[in-house]
């Protein structure tokens, strides 16, 4: 029975893994980019929730998620368009993991220097610890509502890429990015469209990590390798199994973490590390 | 006027220079065809012309206008659309979809997916597949029609026979008349000479980034065009 | 051929002589900082090897000296024998490791190479976390220095730095002047070429790799002896990278003078922050961070290569000139310039 819980709880816990790898996922997809900040955002925006808090105190937190994920978006607009454009314009795909990894260490950094490295949380009031009975099995609001957010998330994304106009020109432009410009498309506006998408989603995830755990600047790179093993093992550009892969890490932790406490996260990476061996370009695949 | 006018356009690849001061006119609603070796430099006047390679000196006006500072965006909201040498169609795309992209810069006209149908019946029948797992002549007509749907004036035509059968390549060509006929110019890179000649109310022959022939089709002889193609 | 030049030599001499005599002038604090200083630039040489030369940007090379430091610390208090020897023990054991993973990480390439790495280290700084044999979460002190004199443990302890320091850099540079070198130049420009004239692209970067883990199993062992104790977070800290990949990227990435550049800035740009504007813990980090960046987008090659370009400066070159042309050679055709990508 406590199995079955742990189980489930790893799903619940592998939602918040693929929400973390969803904004990662579609950068990658798209413009074949790593983005090794991401990690960095999902923090800054929970720090921006934890001030949202402190100007209005009583509000739920969970009306924070909007203006969190706007101003993430704007962000995310004028990295790409000032910066990181130009880092994925010299046709190096190592460029911009080397970028961003500079990007990370300097926002992990500035925000130590700026909001110094105790833990913080936020206060989701009694939806972080309420929860339901079922079948004798207990189980959490709070995660239930990740992962169905999560799901949402994904489909919301697969359902915009694939049935609107939008999705039309952000999946031609990753084909062909030069041609485009002859149907009359900008890439780098849709690049940068796209990151500001990737950041907004990064930036829910952590308003809702906030909810659930304390977090430091360090919070980050912590999350970042699981969040990149969840895109990794769905492989470039499908979400779909993005969204498997964060849940089977989910499972692997907690499943691990039963059996041999302290170390869940390494059941994680061995996971990983195996499919990688076995899929070097993930389950989907590259796309060719 | 003519619709085009290409004066002493110079282009460069890095260091290397492409275009030596080259000139060339399509009139309206006219078909020319550029012929010449492999590396002549058809290709990069093509995508010069579209805003897509470099005009490092020289002019281009298009209905008087000077575009040789232009993006290709911009170049292409004015009526000159690129069906690109290998296709370059959308993988992730439908055929369909493939089609739609041609629409997206907003200029309206004849040309939209039912006539674009009607041009190329077999692309309705695969309208939901994957635009690349079609053959490659029907890989054509798909992007041959999602330039159309751009309703351009003029249509650049990058080595659009490639690798495809005669069969295929008549039917392909044939379609050029109804092109015409709406209205829009054409200036096609073609292979071969005598199809190029038969097609095309002018033809321009490069040579090493450089033209040297240049007129109406029946005012040269066999002769005069090997020539120019292979330069003596 | 012109003769080989003698400065790099008499600059190997004056660097070597210098670190010999440096305990007799400098004080306990300028030592220890010379230590890190010497530390790092044969990580950054490592790392330039590996990513420069070979072309395998990895961001889990703090494995290697993770291991080399723990194992020098077991050992040592195991065997009960003076961490000095154990040294060399640290660098082979970052090799051994580095041999046994490399047929499992060459299947990847460009960024998952780079991520998978970074999850390796994870794992093996998980692995050593949970071990009791190496002391847990907390860390482990270096018993075993009770075995070394306590007055000269110091001096010694620089020393071996010095030496891992010399020994990178002069390593790097026979390396790259020696026909292995231009076959990992090679491959790291055009593998499918390099393979087609013979040269055998597993071996080189296989050779390459398991060099660098050595290197960095060397520098994690003789810094970690330095401080006497070791803990997974610092054993395994990420900043070993971070510190090596900035180096590198602003020095210039794929050259010798590079990372002494980039070293060079590293510390001066510390020692600015903390001292001059007073502005201590990441701000020096976060401009070693900006300055990357820009060096990144708008001089990729680095201030070493920007020198180079704009000033002709020329330095260890380890490109082949070409022969002088004489009347005899003045007739045939030139041999076609310069080399692509991030060249020495």
């Amino acid at each position: 029975m406590a199995w079955l819980e742990t189980l489930i709880n790893g799903v619940l816990l592998g939602g918040l893994y693929a929400l973390f790898g969803l904004g990662l996922a579609l950068v990658f997809g798209v413009m074949r980019m790593v983005n090794l900040a991401h990690g960095e955002f999902v923090v800054l925006a929970a720090y921006f929730a934890v001030f949202l808090a402190t100007q209005f105190p009583g509000v739920s937190p969970l009306f924070f998620i909007a203006p969190v994920a706007l101003a993430a978006f704007g962000m995310g607009y004028l990295l790409q368009r000032l910066l990181l454009n130009r880092a994925v314009a010299t046709d190096d795909p190592l460029t911009p993991v080397l970028v961003t990894f500079g990007i990370a260490v300097v926002l992990r950094n500035l925000m130590v220097e700026l909001f110094g490295a105790d833990p913080r949380a936020l206060d989701g009031g009694a939806l972080a610890t309420a929860g339901f009975e079922i079948g004798g099995l207990r189980i959490g609001w709070y995660p239930v509502l990740v992962l169905v957010l999560a799901v949402l998330a994904f489909g919301a994304l697969q359902w915009l890429l694939q049935h609107s106009r939008f999705g039309l020109v952000v999946r031609a432009t990753s084909d062909h990015r030069e041609i485009v410009r002859t149907m009359g498309v900008r890439p780098r506006h849709v690049y940068a469209v796209v990151m500001g998408l990737s950041l907004a989603f990064a930036s829910v995830a952590g308003l809702l990590l906030a909810l659930r755990t304390s977090f430091t600047p360090f919070s980050g790179v912590e999350r970042l390798l699981g969040a990149f093993e969840v895109v990794i093992i769905g492989g470039l550009g499908s979400f779909r199994w993005a969204l498997v892969g964060g849940i089977a890490l989910g499972v692997a932790q907690l499943v691990g973490q039963r059996l041999d406490s302290n170390a869940g996260a390494l059941y994680a990476h061995l996971l990983f590390f195996a499919v990688l061996m076995v899929r070097p370009n993930g389950i989907a695949g590259a796309r060719t | 006027m003519p619709l085009l006018e290409v004066r002493e356009l110079c282009s460069h690849y890095g260091d290397l220079q492409a275009l030596f001061d080259l000139s060339l006119d399509v009139a309206e609603g006219e078909a020319t065809a550029l012929i010449g070796a492999n590396g002549a430099g058809k290709s990069t006047l093509i995508r010069a012309i579209a805003g897509l390679g470099s005009r490092s000196r020289g002019a281009i006006r298009f209905d008087g206008q000077a575009i040789e500072a232009e993006p290709a965006e911009r170049i292409a909201r004015r009526g000159i659309a690129l069906v690109p040498e290998g296709r370059m169609l959308f993988p992730s795309l439908t055929v369909e979809e493939n089609l739609r992209m041609g629409a997206l810069c907003g200029r309206t006209g004849h040309w939209t997916l039912p006539t674009v149908y009607a041009l190329f019946p077999i692309l309705q029948e695969f309208r939901h597949r994957p635009a690349t797992q079609l053959s490659g002549g029907q890989q054509q007509m798909v992007s041959i029609g999602r330039a159309l749907m751009a309703n351009p004036r003029l249509m650049l035509c990058d080595e659009i026979s490639l690798g495809l059968a005669p069969v295929v390549i008549e039917q392909i060509y044939r379609a050029f008349g109804d092109i015409r006929a709406q209205g829009t110019a054409l200036l096609v890179v073609e292979q071969d000479v005598t199809r190029a000649c038969r097609i095309a109310q002018r033809v321009y022959c490069l040579l090493k980034g450089r033209v040297t022939l240049a007129g109406r089709a029946s005012d040269f002889s066999a002769a005069q065009i090997a020539n120019a193609y292979f330069g003596h | 051929m012109r003769p080989p030049s003698l400065v790099p030599w008499l600059g190997f001499t004056a660097a070597a002589l210098a670190i010999a005599f440096a305990p007799t002038v400098a004080d306990g604090g300028l030592l220890r900082l010379l230590s890190e200083v010497l530390i790092t630039l044969a990580m950054a040489q490592m790392w330039n090897l590996l990513a420069g030369y070979t072309g395998l940007v990895s961001m889990g090379h703090q494995a290697f000296a993770g291991i080399g430091a723990y194992l020098l610390f077991v050992a040592s208090d195991r065997l009960g024998i003076s961490p000095y020897w154990m040294v060399p023990v640290a660098g082979l054991g970052g090799a051994l490791l580095a041999a046994v993973v490399a047929p499992l990480m060459f299947r990847l390439r460009d960024a998952y190479f780079s991520i998978g790495m970074w999850v390796l280290a994870e794992i093996v700084r998980l692995l050593v976390a949970k071990f009791p044999l190496f002391g847990g979460e907390s860390g482990v002190p270096l018993q075993a220095v009770r075995l070394v004199e306590a007055e000269s443990f110091q001096q010694n302890a620089f020393w071996i730095s010095g030496a891992i320091g010399l020994a990178a850099v002069a390593g790097v540079y026979l390396l790259m002047r020696s026909p292995f070198g231009l076959g990992l130049m090679a491959v790291r420009d055009n593998e499918l070429a390099a393979t087609s004239i013979g040269v055998n692209v597993w071996r080189n970067r296989f050779i390459a790799f398991v060099l660098s883990g050595l290197g960095f199993g060397l520098a994690g062992g003789a810094h970690f002896m330095g401080t006497m104790f070791v803990s997974p977070d610092s054993a395994f800290d990420i900043n070993w990278v971070v510190t090596a990949m900035f180096i590198v990227i602003i020095g210039g990435i794929g050259t010798i003078e590079g990372p002494l550049i980039g070293t060079v800035i590293y510390f001066g740009l510390r020692e600015l922050f903390n001292t001059w504007f007073a502005m201590s813990g990441g701000w020096y980090l976060i401009a070693m961070g900006c300055i990357a960046i820009a060096v990144m987008l708008l001089a990729p090659r680095g201030l070493w290569g920007l020198a180079r370009e704009r000033w002709g400066w020329r330095g260890l070159s380890v490109q082949r000139h070409p022969p002088p042309r004489d009347e005899a050679s003045l007739s045939a055709p030139l041999p076609p310039s310069t080399q692509q990508g991030r060249t020495a």
